[in-house]
C-alpha cells in the first residue's frame, strides 16, 4: 500500500495563516491512520498569498483548513 | 594569528536604598578597538549617577573620535568639579582600551588599580604615574595574550565589609585572592564579574554601603557568525551570494524559507524541514548539510528580538524552537556579519500579516543595535 504524502508549508505566510494547526491535527490522528501518512514540512510552496498551502501526493491545495485536510485524508485513506 | 576578542562582563550593585547606581560603565567600539569607560560619581544616587554619566559620556565620545588619551584625561580633569571639603574630583575615571591585536591601554584617575590575571597569577596592571593638567593619573600599556583577563572595580568593591564583617574592608588583595580562585577555572567575563559582585554583596551583608561595579575583560579568539537572510533583489546574484556566504569562517545561519531553498539549490544539498522543533509562534527549523542552523525568516527574527535580552527565556527554559536556537548562537558570537537580501517577499504584502511584525530592515537594525550594546561587532550588508 502506498503512503499518503502530505507536505505542509511552514513558510512565514502559511504559518501565520495557520499551518501549525494542520500539523497538530495530523499529529493528533490515531496511530493506525498516521502509519499511512508520510508527513513533511516545506519551507515555501510558492503560493504564499493563498495559504496555508499543502501538497497532497504532489498536488498543491491552497487555503487548507484542518477540517478540509481531514476530509482529504479520510477520502484518500479509505479509498486504498 | 587569529584576531583576539575582548569579551566584557559587567556586574553592579547600588548602594542600599538607592535606585540609581552612582557608577557608570560605557562600552564603545571603534575600528581601532574596544573602549570601556568606568566612572564612579562622588556620593550615591541621582547626583553621583549624573556626574558619572557625564564623565563616561565625555570620555567615550572623545575617544571614539580618536582624540588621544592624554587630551581626553586633561579635558576631563579640567572640567570636573572638585569637592570643596574633600579636595577630590567629583567623579573618578577608569579607561580600558583594547586594540584588535590585544594591546591594552589603561588610564586610572582616582580609582583602584586594575587587576591583570595571566597564567593563574593576579598582579596590579602596571601603570606609570603621570601628571596631566596637575592631576596624578596612572597610565599603563601592555600587550595582552589569549586568556589574559583585566578587571577594574569601583572603590565600593574594595571597601566591601568595612567596619562590619571586615575591619578594613575587603581590600585590593582580598579581591585578588578571590579572582585567583574564580579564574582557576575557565570562566566567562560575565561570570567573573558576577562572582566578585556576589562576594561583595556578602561582605556588605546584603546592604551595600556604596555603589559597587566590576568590569571584567577577557581576551579570547574571536568567534564569528554569518547570517544569510532574504534572497538578493536580483536572482542572478544568488549564486555569488551563496558562494561568498559559504566561504565565511565560523558559524553559518540561514534565516528564511525562500533563502533556504536558494542555498539548498545552489549547494545541491537537500533541505529537510524538522517538524519536531516549533511552537505556535515560531515555524519549524530545517536542515541543510554544511549550515549550522536553518530557520524561517521574519517571524523567527521578530521572536529573536524579543528574546535577546531575556536570558531566562534563552537559557533556562528547555526551548528548542528556531528563535531560541538562533538567539543563543548570536549571543555566543563576537563578530556577526549579516547578508541581507532586499527582494520583497510577496507573502509579506498579505493583508493578513499582523502589524506588530516588524519588517525585515527594521528587525535587522534593531537586532544590530541590541547586539552592539552587548559589545559585538555587527555588520549588515544589503544586496
Ligand atoms: S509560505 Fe507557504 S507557500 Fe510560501
Amino acid at each position: 500500500m502506498t503512503m499518503l504524502k502530505i507536505e505542509v508549508c511552514v513558510g512565514s505566510a502559511c504559518y501565520l495563516l495557520g499551518s501549525q494547526d494542520l500539523i497538530e491535527m495530523i499529529e493528533g490522528l490515531p496511530e493506525d491512520v498516521k502509519a499511512n501518512i508520510d508527513l513533511r514540512g516545506s519551507s515555501c510552496l510558492k503560493a504564499c498569498g493563498k495559504g496555508p498551502n499543502v501538497k497532497i501526493n504532489g498536488e498543491l491545495i491552497s487555503g487548507v483548513t484542518p477540517d478540509k485536510l481531514m476530509e482529504i485524508i479520510k477520502y484518500n485513506i479509505q479509498r486504498k | 594569528m587569529s584576531q583576539l576578542h575582548a569579551e566584557v562582563g559587567i556586574a553592579q550593585l547600588s548602594k542600599d536604598g538607592e535606585e540609581l547606581c552612582g557608577d557608570k560603565v560605557v562600552l564603545t567600539q571603534t575600528p581601532k578597538g574596544n573602549i570601556i569607560v568606568l566612572s564612579d560619581g562622588l556620593g550615591s544616587g541621582v547626583k553621583a549617577n549624573i556626574l558619572a554619566t557625564l564623565t563616561t559620556k565625555i570620555a567615550s565620545s572623545m575617544l571614539q573620535r580618536g582624540i588621544p588619551l592624554v587630551d581626553v584625561v586633561s579635558t576631563i580633569a579640567d572640567t570636573l568639579p572638585v569637592c570643596q571639603q574633600r579636595k577630590i574630583a567629583y567623579s573618578t575615571l577608569h579607561i580600558i582600551k583594547i586594540s584588535p591585536a590585544g594591546l591594552a591601554t589603561i588610564v586610572e584617575f582616582d580609582c583602584p588599580n586594575s587587576f591583570l590575571i595571566r597564567d593563574g597569577k593576579v598582579i596590579p596592571f602596571p601603570v606609570e604615574k603621570k601628571n596631566i593638567s596637575g592631576k596624578i593619573v596612572g597610565v599603563g600599556v601592555r600587550q595582552l595574550r589569549e586568556n589574559d583577563i583585566v578587571v577594574a572595580v569601583s572603590d565600593g568593591v574594595i571597601h566591601a565589609g568595612v567596619g562590619g564583617l571586615l575591619k578594613l574592608g575587603w581590600g585590593w588583595k582580598g579581591i585578588a585572592g578571590q579572582l585567583r580562585q574564580i579564574c582557576a577555572q575557565e570562566s566567562s567575563a560575565s561570570y567573573i564579574s558576577e562572582q566578585i559582585i556576589n562576594c561583595c554583596q556578602g561582605y556588605y551583608l546584603g546592604l551595600p554601603g556604596d555603589d559597587s561595579t566590576v568590569v571584567t575583560v577577557k581576551l579570547r579568539k574571536a568567534r564569528r557568525l554569518t547570517l544569510l537572510t532574504g534572497p538578493p533583489v536580483n536572482p542572478a546574484d544568488d549564486r555569488e551570494v551563496v558562494k561568498r556566504f559559504m566561504r565565511k569562517s565560523g558559524k553559518k545561519i540561514v534565516s528564511g524559507g525562500t533563502t533556504a531553498n536558494i542555498v539548498s539549490r545552489e549547494l545541491g544539498k537537500s533541505l529537510l524541514v524538522d517538524l519536531s522543533c516549533y511552537n505556535e509562534k515560531i515555524p519549524p527549523i530545517a536542515h541543510v548539510k554544511g549550515i549550522d542552523l536553518v530557520t524561517e525568516g521574519i517571524l523567527t527574527l521578530n521572536a529573536v528580538l524579543e528574546r535577546i535580552n531575556d536570558s531566562e527565556l534563552v537559557y533556562v527554559d528547555k526551548q528548542f524552537d528556531g528563535a531560541t536556537l538562533l538567539t543563543r548562537m548570536l549571543l555566543e558570537a563576537d563578530y556577526i556579519e549579516i547578508f541581507a537580501g532586499k527582494a520583497v517577499n510577496p507573502a509579506h504584502q498579505n493583508p493578513n500579516f499582523p502589524f506588530e511584525i516588524n519588517i525585515k530592515s527594521q528587525v535587522l537594525s534593531k537586532l544590530q543595535a541590541e547586539l552592539q550594546a552587548k559589545g559585538k561587532h555587527v555588520n549588515i550588508e544589503w544586496f
